[in-house]
């Protein structure tokens, strides 16, 4: 069977927020039911094996940013490059599974390339981050992640208040919208895709 | 070829670069699709000159600034790239269209060759003031390691690249742009009295009205002109017009200069053959490919010693030279030539002779024998797709 290929900005010891903490529970119980490899930004490209799967790591290649959006249109840059050797070493993946915004362009563009179901993971939005869309920045973002978010065949959050946001904020079908972000709920879902 | 810009949506000499290239390309049977931008004026996708041209409209998406648009088309023509699957090599130009470039080199494994027409530190003046500037420096950077090979469009270019990049001096190939007399229209009907008294001669500027390409030498060379007989007009426009004008009238010269802005192509041409001179004063220039379109077009031309003018240019053989920067010497090739017919008659002659080898047959044969080169080189290696 072909990987389960997940894509973040941070998973241990790569370490930026709570993200890698949710992740390190998460990944490994997932790793023992799937063939499963991970795409994280690190301090430099290479691959390791940890908690049960092939972790390929990108090191930022540009380093000087004016802010958050041309940060994360680079970071996705990196994690395109170490995606693509993931995609090209294991023979293809059989879906791509993103989480959070920042990573989610890199996902979208390879789970296209690749034609396999794409699923991302949403814990926060730019409007729960920023309470409203107040500058040019946030609007960028907000773009961005809708952009994004519409490619996914399906979104996991924690709770209904998290899917009624992502319905009327972000235009995403309530069908697609997957309540719970934990490991049962995320293995029932990826059952369904991949049999 | 990915480019950021294209016909009919052109900035500057890039899109007419690719425009040229993609079109002498496909003629001699190279199957050519321009990835490039759209504001939603031209189809998404059409076949012109035997060249696939696929555009992409990056307003569906908002921006707080420029660096994040050009992020934002680079996602749009990535996205766009992955049903394109028959072709060999990636080519991108410059910066602009870097990032999708090395994404799609990258998740097709094909081999990426870049053109870098200019880089930020050179149209910067030799440093990075801000974050912006420094971020377009560093994907300059990143293009140029990324790259199987990167084309330069003069030995300028290539010591350029070498020096601020980093790159390694033999992965840079020189080719020298082209000049195509073809594309220019036929000249509008203009009355010369519209633009000069008839005793005045018409020293003639191209270009945008910006510091790297040195439009305030020229009003200075004016002023220590102190001439009656000579009319200075400005084609062009850009963010340094409203320093210009405030800058004739403090130099007492506003009646002997005119600022045209942006001419179409049929007046720029009939302006030509009413100029005696056509000055190019630039402080930076890769290339500099409208001087190429004075000499075809059969009109002196006095450049600045610098970049690719440097090197198009042999001083009192197909042109003058002047010193970068330097407004006296600048004013004394215009005297120089303005009093002298006869060596005006010769300049054009020679220059119309010297373009010979500046054309886009030449340039398309060798991006072809490189892009050969590019492709053996990756047939023999093991890097390749097994997806």
């Amino acid at each position: 069977m072909k990987p389960i290929i997940h894509i973040t900005w941070e998973y241990p010891p790569f370490v930026v927020g709570d993200l890698s903490k949710r992740l390190s529970d998460t990944l490994p119980r997932i790793a023992s039911r799937y063939p499963t490899v991970l795409v994280v930004r690190g301090d430099s490209d290479g691959v390791f094996e940890a908690d049960g799967m092939k972790i390929y790591k990108a090191g930022p290649s540009v380093r000087t940013h004016p802010h958050i959006l041309t940060y994360a249109h680079l970071l996705n840059l990196d994690l395109i490059r170490a995606a693509a050797n993931a995609l090209h070493d294991n023979g293809g993946a059989s879906l791509i599974h993103s989480h959070d915004w920042i990573s989610s362009i890199a996902s979208a563009y390879v789970s296209s390339y690749v034609g396999c179901p794409l699923l991302m993971s949403v814990y926060t939005t730019e409007i729960t981050r920023s309470g409203s869309l107040k500058s040019l920045l946030s609007l960028g973002i907000f773009d961005l992640e809708r952009h994004c978010f519409q490619r996914a065949e399906r979104l996991f959050v924690q709770d209904t208040m998290m899917r009624e946001h992502l319905t009327k904020e972000y235009g995403i079908d309530r069908g697609r919208v997957v309540l719970g972000n934990d490991p049962e709920t995320i293995l029932e879902t990826y059952r369904r895709f991949l049999g | 070829m990915l480019s950021w810009e294209y016909p009919p949506h052109i900035v500057g000499g890039l899109g007419r670069h690719v425009f040229h290239l993609s079109k002498v390309l496909s003629s001699r049977g190279v199957k050519v699709q321009v990835l490039t931008f759209t504001d939603g004026s031209s189809p998404p996708e059409e076949m012109a000159d035997g060249v696939r041209i696929i555009r992409v409209n990056p307003y569906s998406l908002r921006y707080p600034d420029f660096a994040s648009w050009i992020h934002g088309l680079n996602l749009l023509l990535m996205e766009r790239s992955v049903t394109l699957r028959d072709f060999d090599l990636i080519h991108t130009h410059d910066w602009l269209t870097a990032t999708s470039g090395i994404a799609l080199k990258h998740v097709m494994r094909k081999p990426l060759v870049a053109t870098i027409h200019s880089t930020e530190l050179g149209r910067r003046g030799g440093s990075l003031k801000n974050e912006h500037e420094r971020h377009i420096h560093e994907i300059e950077w990143l293009l140029s390691y990324e790259a199987w090979r990167v084309i330069c469009c003069s030995s300028y270019m290539v010591g350029e690249v070498s020096r601020f990049l980093g790159c390694p001096p033999n992965k840079i190939v020189k080719i020298p742009n082209g000049y195509a007399p073809e594309s220019f229209p036929k000249p509008a009907q203009l009355n010369r009295r519209d633009y000069a008294r008839d005793d005045e001669k018409i020293v003639l500027y191209v270009g945008r009205l910006v510091y790297e390409k040195g439009p305030h030498l020229l009003l200075e060379a004016a002023s220590k002109l102190k001439r009656g007989d000579l009319k200075f007009i400005f084609v062009g426009d850009g963010s340094m017009k409203p320093y210009l004008v405030d800058l004739s009238v403090k130099l007492g010269i506003s009646d002997k200069v005119y600022f045209l802005g942006h001419v179409p192509d049929d007046v720029l041409h009939a302006l030509y053959r009413l100029a005696a001179v056509a000055v190019f004063p630039s402080l930076y220039e890769p290339f500099g490919i409208v001087a190429l379109e004075a000499m075809g077009l059969g009109v002196p031309i006095i450049v600045s010693a610098v970049g690719g003018l440097d090197e198009i240019v042999q001083h009192g053989r197909n042109g003058l030279k002047f010193h970068p920067g330097s407004s006296s010497s600048l004013a004394e090739a215009i005297n120089m030539l303005v009093d002298n017919p006869e060596l005006c008659r010769n300049l054009a002659a020679n220059a119309r002779e010297s373009l010979g080898t500046f054309t886009w047959d030449r340039v398309a044969d060798e991006t072809i024998k490189l892009y050969e080169l590019v492709l053996g080189e990756y047939k023999s290696g093991s890097w390749k797709p097994r997806v």
